[in-house]
């Protein structure tokens, strides 16, 4: 059977507590020995002329987006013996100090869910369409390049 | 009379240079078409990097299109 696609995208930030109810809900999930998170934050760069990043503004191809995501998650989970996997991106404006990604693996074990985690955050910054707009402290805007 | 037609959708800095992210061409049968076309529309894109993908899927080759087909101008993708 088909899984069905999930919806990877938040609007604006994610939020601390909602990373903490994150973790809480694993409680249950006796049979999980490791998690590894990854928290991707909004980095006020320096940029030419004294100016700063102040936000970051996401955009994407949604329907791409979301089909990617979900062959991205399908393979791993074929690749890596993990309990769960969750993937969020925000969508929309992120200001400085703000979370705009949050990945989240669990495994009997500590080694497949930090080298999934890992795999997963290269993975969805090379291959998922997604943009981001930096909007500098003088209002003016930068498309983001990913190193 | 050729008047198949193929949605563009564009995005990021490729939709902000052509000031619009969703329009129709008529007449063109593959990517490499739609390319020419595109640049001739608009000659800023010709320093402007960016890929392609056809009903959701990338292409690395020129590649014919149907009908009603969405290709999609993808500038470097810059998540997370």
């Amino acid at each position: 059977m088909a899984k069905k696609i999930k919806n990877i995208f938040v609007q604006g930030p994610i939020s601390p507590e909602f990373i903490g109810e994150s973790i809480a809900h694993h409680s249950k999930k006796t049979g999980i020995g490791g998690h590894s998170i990854f928290l991707g934050q909004v980095r006020a760069d320096k940029k030419e002329g004294n100016q700063e990043v102040e936000a970051i503004e996401y955009s994407s191809y949604l329907e791409m987006a979301l089909e990617k995501a979900h062959e991205i998650r399908e393979q791993t989970f074929e690749k890596y013996d993990l309990s769960c996997m969750h993937i969020h991106h925000s969508m929309g404006r992120v200001e400085k100090g703000e979370i705009c990604l949050f990945v989240f693996t669990s495994s009997k074990h500590r080694e497949p869910a930090i080298n999934a985690c890992n795999e997963l955050v290269e993975r969805i910054k090379k291959e998922i369409p997604i943009w981001g707009k930096e909007i500098l402290s003088n209002k003016e805007t930068n498309w983001k390049t990913n190193s | 009379m050729d008047k198949q037609k193929i949605k563009i959708r564009a995005f990021g800095l490729i939709a902000e240079k052509m000031e619009t992210d969703d329009f129709d061409l008529e007449g063109l049968h593959d990517t490499d078409g739609v390319r020419m076309a595109l640049l001739g529309k608009f000659p800023s894109l010709e320093k402007i990097d960016f890929a392609i993908a056809v009903d959701k899927e990338l292409i690395d080759k020129n590649t014919s299109l149907k009908s009603g087909a969405e290709v999609a101008l993808l500038p470097p993708f810059s998540g997370g």
